[in-house]
């Protein structure tokens, strides 16, 4: 009856973990959910579905986990989920953030009241203190265990590696505060894009121009800001070509992103231009990776200086092209 | 002294010394005054002959231009204007010495501060046992601040005689603008002193209970305002190298201190610097109570101790809640002075330090959380609420783990090819503002709920609306958490400046929370019934080690602050006026800045460790008695500590 019942539980648990995001992914198609969202709602289903299977096994089932076994599947499952479930693979450093996060969550949690600090302590007094045969054997383990852990843990670091060093890129150096570009300074504080303009010609906020977003840039009557989105978006497919690297759907993979490295900046993420000020994207632009400035190191960058081959009006006009279309807005100081 | 057994006279006597006192604080102004008459008679001076003017750096509009009162920023030259001892870095010796002087200058302008409450919560009590005790603990942490006083004093020296030896071109420079406001510093310090001896040797003569002990406490809150204007004077230089005004751009002092001292970036530093040093100071207190309370040896002693580092914990983190909040505006003022400075310090060279910090704030709420449920295990009837404690960790850990999420990864190539760009696609979305401002204020409330939790864990409300009270808890702490995730998310679909205004509602919400939840649950508590005694003393070593954490984590979250708050002058020594021109105008590797903190740290530890066993040396007498110490149990908690 009780085996039964836990199958019929676990496999309910299962279905309501992988149901949410299939009814998501198939209800709205890819359209509605991109694959990080995707992969998002998987790794919170399966997060999820671990506490209420292990909410399942001791409440319910009444099968007792002792602290002492709670506490390393906790950070086994935390372990898979951050290494295996999270796809893409997540960096070595934020792993080793994580799971650092999740060894003091254990300890924590085993430690949360006097009875459970006794509960998850006393297999360990036991195993130290006792004179009984399986106490001995246990500490004859421990004690063989510990160096050999160490052991290997020192062979590893010792381990040559071949690979490539790690790099701590400065993804958003700070920019200068006043640029030189076709013999006219650009103070970058203050500085404005001149075809964010209304249909009356005056400077639209920022955030306005949502009203913008999803009209056709080519219909014949179009307004003065999506004319200059059409223009911008001449210079992104055809005068410059911006496209071959970051992408046509301006998400950093066009056909020629992956010779580089790193690849193009995606500016459909929400890390990217929507955490700029227009000027940012602008100096960005007009000096390309030989104008980064000191604190960019390595200056790994591709992007060639386009002031030398882009007017100033065509380098704005694309940046406005790139927020329209990514639906994003620059970031404003005030 | 034979005056003060005239109760009259030592009431006039007393009357007089704070009158004296209050006037010597008008030491600040003469600086001003006097740089107000000099620019007067120049002002004068200049309709006879011709005198030079020039545009001030900062100020715009009425004011713009200034009389040339000082000669141009040096161009230093290495090794000329540096000094050297061997081939240690003069930086780091200097770092060093500063961090240490800063360090006991936050301790001894902190304690007062704690000394001031405690000594007020003490006169408040009707009851007459924890009156007593309050003023004892209140007592007892001066005579810890003394010994510090003088450690600062010392360190203050070394400081100077450090930037004399070693940076002679920058101190020169500095020290032509600011030489009126380093006299009146001075001064002050002598001011301080005098105050603060009086205010130590004088208590117990001046613990009559009535008009001298307020003119005690008084002396209190003035040695709180000068210890204040002394942190703002020295604030001012700091924020003057950072954002300078008052000068040209050649760097020629323009002849109005005020400007000088009133620059960009000054008040905010100011306000983030005092609540950030009365939450080091709780903590610090906190840290010195643990101490005591694992090394005692009887049941009272513990009682005792326990009850302190409770008083100074509530302390600490009462300032802590509002903390985050003025580091907000001081970055959005340092956002609106240059965007270069807040873009490295945000987003570029210095982010990675952000995720130290980071991490240090979230061990801060962990372990505050951790020592209230660690505490609960003192409290009879709090196994009730046991089971909630692993569902709060989880929230805390969840939102640590969005909290800690940098949004520039540290990662090979071959991993950044893996990943398919800079971002990744899932954990990319914690590492924007919307998801740290949903983290921090998710786990300020979480610590709200945990404090309420603890406030009625050995107490059954007995009021009529109880029901109706608890249910509006509840919707009030789940409400909080969806408007809280609700913002967050809704933050990622508009435009970046529009999504900073929403940290307004989320810390609103949270800010309600704290007010609401607390006075409703306190109201509900009046009457209530009790299910046992506090059992003072029976603190579990963890939980004292707790606050341990706590207190190294405030003083590393300090020394790792203002590391930043320094490095991003980058190769300046006042930001674009004077140049650094020595082989140190680098910016450390976050490795090497992560020792030298950490050696920082450990040094003022041990020093403090010092201090403490001083304190622990000369406290012989018991404090308070075995008849007192059962009537803490008894007694009504005082509102302050429970």
């Amino acid at each position: 009856m009780l085996k039964q019942r836990a199958t019929s539980l676990t496999l309910q648990v299962l279905f309501a973990v992988l149901a949410l995001p299939m009814v998501v992914w198939a209800g709205g198609g890819a359209g509605f959910i991109d694959a990080g969202k995707f992969a998002l709602l998987i790794q919170m289903g399966v997060g999820i579905g671990i506490i209420i299977l292990a909410w399942i096994i001791k409440d319910k089932m009444g099968i007792p986990l002792p602290k002492i076994i709670q506490a390393p599947i906790i950070w086994v499952a935390a372990y898979i989920v951050f290494r295996f479930v999270l796809q893409p693979p997540i960096p070595f450093s934020l792993l080793a953030i994580y799971m650092a996060v999740v060894t003091i969550a254990c300890f924590l949690y085993v430690s949360l009241s006097q009875p459970s600090w006794e509960e998850f302590t006393s297999p360990i007094k036991f195993m130290l203190q006792e004179d009984s045969g399986k106490a001995k054997m246990s500490r004859y383990f421990t004690f063989a265990a510990i160096p050999l852990l160490l052991a290997y843990g020192t062979y590893n670091k010792m381990l040559p590696k071949f690979d490539e060093p790690i790099e701590l890129r400065t993804v958003h150096p700070a920019p200068p505060a006043s640029i030189n570009v076709h013999d006219k300074v650009l103070n970058l504080q203050t500085a404005e894009n001149p075809f964010r303009i209304d249909d009356s010609g005056k400077y639209l906020k920022v955030g306005l121009e949502s009203v913008y977003h999803g009209k056709n840039p080519f219909a014949a009557d179009a307004p003065k800001f999506l004319q200059s989105v059409r223009d911008g978006g001449g210079v992104f497919f055809g005068t410059a070509g911006c496209f071959f690297c970051h992408g046509d759907n301006l998400d950093g993979r066009g056909p020629f992103a992956f010779a580089f490295n790193p690849i193009p900046a995606n500016f459909a993420d929400p890390g990217t231009i929507a955490q700029l000020q227009e000027t940012f994207v602008f100096w960005r632009v007009a000096k390309g990776g030989p104008g980064l400035s000191r604190e960019a190191f390595p200056w790994a960058s591709a992007m060639p200086p386009w002031e030398k081959h882009l007017t100033t009006n065509e380098m704005w006009q694309v940046i406005l092209f790139e927020y329209w279309h990514t639906g994003f807005f620059p970031r404003t100081w005030d | 002294m034979r005056s003060f057994n005239d109760p009259r006279k030592a009431k006039i006597g007393a009357g007089v010394l704070l009158g004296v006192i209050g006037l010597l604080l008008l030491l600040p102004f003469i600086p001003l005054q006097a740089g107000a008459e000099e620019a007067k008679k120049e002002a004068a001076a200049g309709t006879e002959q011709k005198v030079e003017k020039a545009k001030d750096v900062f100020y715009k509009g009425e004011g713009e231009f200034g009389i040339v009162s000082g000669p141009p920023a040096p161009t230093l030259k290495y090794p000329d204007d540096y000094g050297t001892y061997g081939t240690f870095q003069s930086r780091t010796i200097l770092w060093v010495a500063n961090q240490q002087h800063l360090y006991f200058g936050s301790f001894v302008l902190a304690v007062p501060m704690f000394v001031f409450v405690m000594e007020l919560v003490g006169m408040m009590q009707k009851d007459k046992t924890m009156a007593k005790k309050y003023d004892d603990m209140a007592h007892e942490m001066m005579k810890i601040s003394l010994t510090a006083y003088s450690i600062t004093a010392v360190l203050g020296g070394i400081l100077i005689f450090t930037f004399l030896a070693l940076y002679p071109g920058f101190f020169g420079y500095l020290s032509k603008i600011f030489k009126p406001i380093m006299h009146v510093y001075a001064l002050l310090f002598i001011l301080e002193s005098g105050t603060l001896y009086i205010y130590y040797y004088g208590w117990d003569r001046m613990n009559d209970g009535g008009f001298l002990k307020w003119v005690h406490l008084s002396i209190s809150f003035l040695l709180n305002t000068i210890g204040i204007i002394l942190m703002f004077f020295a604030n001012s230089w700091i924020a003057f190298m950072m954002s300078p005004a008052g000068v040209d751009e050649k760097g020629r002092f323009l002849g109005d201190i005020w400007k000088a001292v009133h620059t960009a970036l000054w008040h905010p530093l100011n306000i983030h610097r005092i609540l950030g040093n009365a939450a080091f100071g709780g903590g610090v207190v906190a840290a010195y109570a643990s101490y005591r309370l694992l090394a005692a040896k009887t049941p009272e002693e513990k009682a005792y101790y326990d009850w302190m580092s409770y008083v100074a914990m509530f302390m600490g983190i009462l300032n802590l809640i509002p903390l985050p909040f003025a580091g907000y505006w001081l970055m959005r003022e340092i956002y609106g002075y240059r965007q270069q400075m807040g873009i490295t310090l945000m987003g570029g060279l210095l982010a990675w330090v952000f995720i130290m910090q980071a991490m240090m704030i979230a061990i801060l709420f962990v372990s505050t959380n951790y020592y209230l449920w660690q505490a609960m295990g003192r409290m009879p009837g709090a196994e009730r609420y046991y089971r909630f404690f692993k569902y709060m960790l989880l929230v805390l850990i969840v939102s640590t783990i969005a909290w800690l999420t940098p949004h520039t990864l540290v990662m090979t190539p071959a991993e950044l090819k893996a990943m398919g760009g800079a971002q990744h696609p899932v954990v990319g979305n914690y590492g924007v503002m919307s998801a740290k401002n949903t983290a921090i204020n998710i786990m300020i409330s979480t610590t709200v709920l945990c404090f309420c939790i603890y406030q009625r864990c050995n107490k059954v409300p007995t009021v009529k609306w109880a029901a109706m009270g608890n249910a509006f808890l509840g919707a009030l702490f789940t409400g909080a958490a969806i408007n809280i995730v609700f913002l967050g998310i809704y933050g990622y679909f508009i435009p970046a400046n529009v999504r900073i205004g929403l940290s307004v509602p989320q810390v609103c919400t949270t800010l309600t929370c704290l007010f609401v939840g607390v006075t409703v649950n306190t109201m509900m508590l009046k009457n209530a019934r009790q299910l046992g005694e506090v059992r003072w003393g029976q603190m579990s070593p963890r939980g004292a080690y707790a606050l341990f954490l706590l207190a190294v984590s405030f003083t590393w979250t300090m020394a790792v602050m203002g590391y930043l708050r320094s490095s991003v002058r980058l190769h300046w020594h006042v930001n674009e006026v004077l140049r650094d021109n020595s082989p140190w105008a680098f910016t450390n590797p976050l490795g090497y800045a992560g020792n030298i903190n950490s050696m920082n740290v450990l040094l003022f530890w041990t020093m403090l460790l010092f201090v403490f066993w001083l304190g622990a040396l000369s406290a012989k007498k018991a404090h308070v008695t075995a008849e007192e110490t059962a009537g803490v149990g008894k007694a009504t908690i005082p509102a302050g500590s429970h």
